[in-house]
C-alpha cells in the first residue's frame, strides 16, 4: 500500500466518499489488485483440488495391496510368475523356430513345405516343451479361482458395511441393523490354499524332471548361430529351473498378516511396472508404462521438433529477406492456431496410413522397425506432435536470437569473420540459454498435448520393449494425459481408480511445473548481459 | 579457412567455404519451409476433403443441411437395385412408406449424417462466454500489474504464478474444472462449468499480452492527465486503455483460438457426444448456464474416434473439421479487422 499522495487539493480529487476508510480510487486499485492475484488464487486452486480428489487414492490403494495380500492373491501370482516365466521361454523357442524357417527358405532356398518338414523334429521338442507345464498350469487355475472367491467375499464385506453407513447417515437405523456384515476370517479362508503347497510341491518336481527329460533331447540346429541361441536357450531353461526353490522359500515365508507400510503404496505407484484396470483378478496402478509412453512421445517430438524450429528460427531471424520473414512469421504462427483435435483427426485420417504405406516400401527397409503393421505408434504422434511443438520453439528462440545485441554481430564481422561463422560461433551460442528454455517450453508443450496422443499414440498400456533397439518408436504406446482423457468418462466418483487418474493429473502438473521452472531458471542464470 | 594465404585483403573468401556457407544456409532454408509445407499440407487436405460436404454444385453451392441440421445416423441400404443413403428421419420415413425396407440388410453409421449445427452453437456459445469472464479478468490484473503495482517480492510472485499457470497442461485444467465446478460446486456437465476452466485455461495468455500493450503506451499520455489533475482512475479510463485496446483484442485472438480449439479441458466439463435440444430450448432461464452443449472439437474426436473410417464417415469428420477451421480463422480475422481499425485511430 502506497500513501495516498498530498494532492487532496486537486479539483478531480475532492471527492470524500469513503467506503471501508477507502477512497474510491483505492477501491479501484484494490479491484485491480485482487483482479491481479486471481492468477495465484487459480494456481492454489488447481493444486487444491487435484490433492482433494486425489489424495484418497493411496489410502485406497494401500488397501488394495493389502487384500490382494491377505486375500492370498500375492501367494497365488508367485506361482503364476512362474507359469508366465514358462511362457516366456516357449516364446523364445517359437522366435528360434521363425529364425529357422528364415533360414531354410531364404538362406537355403527351400519351399515353405520343406522347411516344414525338416522343423518337424523341432516343433516335436517345442510341443513338448510347452507341455511340461501342465501339472503347474491346472494347480494355478484352481488356486485362482480359490483366491478370486476370498476376494469377492471381502468385497461383499465392503459393500455391505457401505450400505449400513449409508443407512446410518440417512438416519435408518432399523434398516442398518438389519443389514448383516459376515465377517471374513483370512485365516480360515486362506488354508486351502496355503494346504496346497505339498501338491505344489510334488507338481514342481514332476515339472522339473519333465523339462529336463525334455531339454536333453534337444534337436541340433543347422548353422552355428542358431545353435548357439539354442545353447542359449537351454542355459535360460537351467536358469529357470534353479530358480524352483527359490520360490519355495517364497511360498514358505509368505505370511498373509504381514502389514502393507504406508509408503508402499506410493511406491507402487511411481515405480508401478503395470497400469491395469478392471480386471477379474488384480488392479495395478503404476504409472511407469504412462510416463514411459509420454517420455518417449515427446522425445520423437522433439527429435524432429528442434532442428526444424531451431533452423527456421535462425533462418527467419538471420538469413531471410524481410520479404520472407513478413510470409513466414504469419505462416507459423497460424500454424500454431491448428487446433491438436484437428491434427489429431489429421493422423487418424491420413498421416497413420500414409506412414504405415511408405514403411512398407521396399527402399526404406532398412530403416529400424520398418515396415510396421500398426497405423497408430509412438512415430505418428511424435511427428504431429513436433507440428504442434514448432511454432512454439520458433517464436521463443526467435525471440532469443533477436536480443542478441546488434554489436556482437558486427565486432564478429569486423574481425573477418563470414557469415555462416558469425551465425554459427557468434550469434546462436550467445542465445543459447534462450534456445534451450524454448526447447523446454516447448517440451512442456509437447508433455501436456493431449488430443493427438489421445488418438495416434496407438493407446496401448505397456512399457515399449526397447530391446527392439530403434524400432522401439514404431509401437504404439499410452500416455498421462491420454489415460485420463480416455477413462475419466467412464469411473466411478470416487472409486480407485477415478481417485488414480487424479494422481495421474498431480504428476503431470508437477512435471509440467518442474520442467516450467528449470526452462526460466536458465534464462534468468545465463542471460547475456548487454553493454 | 583454407591455408592458402589471400592474395590482397579485398579477395573474397574461398570458394569452398563459400559453398559450404550456401549449403547450411540451404539447409536453413528447407527447416523453414518443410515446416511451411507441413501446415499446408495439413490445412490443404482438410480443406479440400471438407469442402466437399459443406460445398455443393447445385444452388445454393451451401449444404446447408449440413450447417443447419443435428446430428443423425446414416442408413445405408439396397432398394431397387440402388444403394441408398438416408438420415435417420428420412429412413423413418422411407421405411413407413416401403415396408419391405426392413428386411433387407442394411448399415448404420451414427453422427454420419444430418449436420452439427448444435456443435457450432455449442463451440460459439463456449467461446463467448470464456473469453468475457477471461478478457474481464486479464485486463483488470494487467491493469493492476502495469500501472499499480510497484516492483516487489508480491508483484514478482503473481508475475511466477502467471507464467507457470501459462504452462499446466489443458488436461489438468479439465481435471480442476471437474473437481471444482463439476463436483465440488455441483454445477455438473454445464457451460458455466467449460465458461470458468477455459477462462482461468487462457487467463495468462490475456494477462500477458495485455499488459504488453499497456506498457506500449506512451508515459508522456499518463503524465499529461496526471499533469493535467485527473485521478489516476480517470487517466487509465481516458488516456491509457483507449489505446491499449488494439493490443488486448490481439491478446484476445490469440486465447480464442486457443479457447476454441481445445478440447482436453472441456471433455468433462461442458460437452456432451449428443444432446437433442438446442441451448435455448430451456423451461427456465437459469437453467441455460447449466447444461451441457455439443461443441465442435469434441464432436470431431467423437465421430474420428469411436466410428469407423470409411467412405459414408468421412464426410462428416472432413466436413466437421474443415467447419471448426473456417470458425477459428473466422474469429482471428474478425479480431484483426476490428484491431486494424482501432489502430488507425490512434496514433501516435
Amino acid at each position: 500500500m502506497e500513501p495516498t499522495p498530498p494532492a487532496a487539493h486537486f479539483l478531480a480529487n475532492r471527492s470524500r466518499i469513503r467506503i471501508f476508510g477507502l477512497s474510491l480510487d483505492d477501491g479501484i486499485r484494490v479491484f485491480f489488485g485482487g483482479n491481479a492475484v486471481v492468477s495465484v488464487i487459480v494456481l492454489t486452486l488447481i493444486t487444491y483440488f487435484l490433492f482433494r480428489e486425489g489424495a484418497g487414492f493411496f489410502g485406497q490403494n494401500r488397501q488394495n495391496l493389502l487384500v490382494y495380500r491377505q486375500a492370498g492373491l500375492e501367494y497365488v501370482d508367485f506361482m503364476r510368475r512362474q507359469q508366465d516365466d514358462h511362457t516366456a521361454l516357449t516364446r523364445y523357442l517359437s522366435d528360434l523356430r521363425l529364425r529357422q524357417f528364415r533360414h531354410y527358405t531364404q538362406g537355403a532356398g527351400r519351399t515353405v513345405a520343406e522347411a516344414n518338414a525338416a522343423l518337424a523334429g523341432f516343433d516335436d521338442f517345442a510341443g513338448r516343451f510347452g507341455d511340461t507345464v501342465e501339472p503347474l498350469r491346472t494347480l494355478v487355475s484352481d488356486l485362482t479361482e480359490q483366491a478370486t472367491a476370498i476376494k469377492t467375499k471381502f468385497d461383499v464385506m465392503e459393500d455391505t458395511k457401505e450400505q449400513r453407513r449409508q443407512l446410518l447417515a440417512a438416519g435408518r437405523k432399523g434398516d442398518a441393523d438389519k443389514v448383516v456384515i459376515t465377517p471374513v476370517d483370512f485365516a480360515a479362508e486362506l488354508q486351502p490354499i496355503r494346504g496346497v503347497l505339498p501338491v505344489y510341491q510334488a507338481a514342481s518336481a514332476e515339472f522339473a524332471r519333465q523339462m529336463e527329460q525334455v531339454l536333453a533331447t534337444a534337436p541340433a540346429l543347422p548353422t552355428p548361430e542358431l545353435q548357439a541361441r539354442l545353447e542359449r536357450f537351454k542355459q535360460l531353461s537351467r536358469d529357470y529351473l534353479a530358480g524352483f526353490p527359490a520360490v519355495v522359500t517364497q511360498l514358505e515365508s509368505w505370511d498373509y498378516q504381514k502389514p502393507v507400510p504406508a509408503m508402499e503404496s506410493l511406491t507402487a505407484f511411481i515405480f508401478g511396472r503395470e497400469w491395469l484396470t478392471a480386471s477379474f483378478w488384480q488392479d495395478w496402478y503404476g504409472v511407469i508404462p504412462l510416463l514411459v509412453g509420454s517420455l518417449m512421445v515427446s522425445c520423437v517430438a522433439l527429435l524432429l521438433a528442434v532442428p526444424l524450429g531451431v533452423g527456421a528460427a535462425v533462418y527467419v531471424n538471420q538469413i531471410a529477406t524481410p520479404a520472407e520473414q513478413k510470409f513466414i512469421k504469419p505462416c507459423i504462427e497460424f500454424i500454431s492456431a491448428i487446433p491438436s483435435v484437428v491434427l489429431g483427426f489429421f493422423g487418424i485420417a491420413v498421416l497413420g496410413q500414409a506412414m504405415r504405406a511408405l514403411s512398407q516400401a521396399a527402399w526404406l527397409s532398412w530403416v529400424p522397425g520398418f515396415p510396421y503393421s500398426e497405423r497408430l505408434n509412438i512415430l505418428t504422434a511424435g511427428c504431429l506432435l513436433a507440428l504442434i511443438a514448432v511454432p512454439t520453439i520458433f517464436t521463443l528462440a526467435e525471440d532469443a536470437l533477436n536480443n542478441v545485441p546488434l554489436a556482437f554481430k558486427e565486432a564478429s564481422y569486423a574481425l573477418g569473420a563470414t557469415r555462416l561463422q558469425t551465425v554459427i560461433k557468434i550469434i546462436v551460442p550467445a542465445s543459447l540459454s534462450g534456445i534451450i528454455s524454448a526447447v523446454l517450453l516447448g517440451l512442456g508443450r509437447v508433455v501436456g498435448e493431449t488430443m493427438v496422443v489421445l488418438l495416434c499414440a496407438g493407446n496401448r498400456i505397456a512399457i515399449p520393449d526397447f530391446t527392439a533397439g530403434l524400432a522401439v518408436i514404431t509401437q504404439p504406446v499410452h500416455t498421462m494425459t491420454g489415460i485420463i482423457a480416455q477413462e475419466m468418462g467412464e469411473v466411478v466418483q470416487g472409486s480407485i481408480h477415478y481417485r488414480a487418474l487424479f494422481v495421474v493429473g498431480i504428476a503431470l502438473f508437477f512435471l509440467s511445473l518442474g520442467i516450467n521452472y528449470v526452462a526460466q531458471g536458465i534464462v534468468r542464470r545465463y542471460r547475456i548481459s548487454i553493454g | 579457412m583454407s591455408s592458402a594465404a589471400p592474395r590482397h585483403p579485398f579477395q573474397s573468401p574461398p570458394t569452398a567455404a563459400r559453398r559450404r556457407e550456401r549449403l547450411i544456409f540451404g539447409l536453413f532454408g528447407g527447416a523453414t519451409y518443410f515446416v511451411l509445407l507441413c501446415g499446408a499440407l495439413v490445412f490443404g487436405t482438410i480443406v479440400y476433403k471438407g469442402a466437399g460436404s459443406v460445398f455443393q454444385t447445385r444452388a445454393p453451392f451451401i449444404n446447408t443441411s449440413f450447417l443447419t441440421a443435428a446430428p443423425e445416423s446414416l442408413h445405408v441400404f439396397e432398394h431397387d437395385g440402388r444403394k441408398m443413403e438416408l438420415g435417420d428421419q428420412d429412413f423413418r420415413a422411407f421405411q413407413a412408406q416401403h415396408p419391405e425396407v426392413a428386411r433387407a440388410k442394411s448399415e448404420s453409421y451414427v453422427y454420419a449424417a444430418g449436420g452439427i449445427f448444435p456443435c457450432i452453437v455449442g463451440t460459439v456459445l463456449l467461446v463467448l462466454g470464456a473469453m468475457t469472464i477471461a478478457l474481464t479478468l486479464g485486463v483488470a490484473a494487467a491493469v493492476y500489474l502495469s500501472e499499480y503495482a510497484r516492483e516487489g517480492a508480491f508483484i514478482r510472485f503473481i508475475r511466477l504464478a502467471i507464467l507457470n499457470l501459462a504452462g499446466v497442461p489443458s488436461i489438468v485444467f479439465g481435471l480442476f474444472g471437474f473437481g471444482m465446478f463439476v463436483i465440488f460446486f455441483g454445477w455438473n456437465v454445464s457451460l458455466l462449468a467449460g465458461w470458468f476452466t477455459l477462462a482461468f485455461m487462457v487467463l495468462p495468455v490475456v494477462i500477458t499480452a495485455s499488459e504488453e500493450s499497456l506498457k506500449a503506451v506512451p508515459q508522456g499520455f499518463r503524465q499529461g492527465s496526471l499533469a493535467l489533475g485527473a485521478t489516476k482512475w480517470q487517466t487509465i479510463r481516458k488516456n491509457v486503455l483507449p489505446y491499449a485496446l488494439p493490443g488486448i483484442l490481439t491478446s484476445s485472438i490469440l486465447g480464442i483460438a486457443r479457447v476454441a480449439g481445445e478440447t482436453a479441458p472441456i471433455m468433462f466439463t461442458a460437452a456432451y457426444v449428443v444432446r437433442d435440444k438446442l441451448p435455448w430450448q430451456v423451461e427456465r432461464f437459469t437453467d441455460f448456464f447449466f447444461q451441457g452443449v455439443m461443441a465442435l472439437p469434441y464432436h470431431i474426436y467423437v465421430v474420428s474416434s469411436k466410428i469407423p473410417q470409411n467412405e459414408y464417415t468421412e464426410r462428416v469428420q472432413y466436413g466437421t473439421a474443415f467447419i471448426f477451421l473456417l470458425l477459428v480463422a473466422a474469429i482471428a480475422t474478425a479480431s484483426i479487422v476490428l484491431r486494424n481499425r482501432l489502430r488507425s485511430r490512434y496514433k501516435w
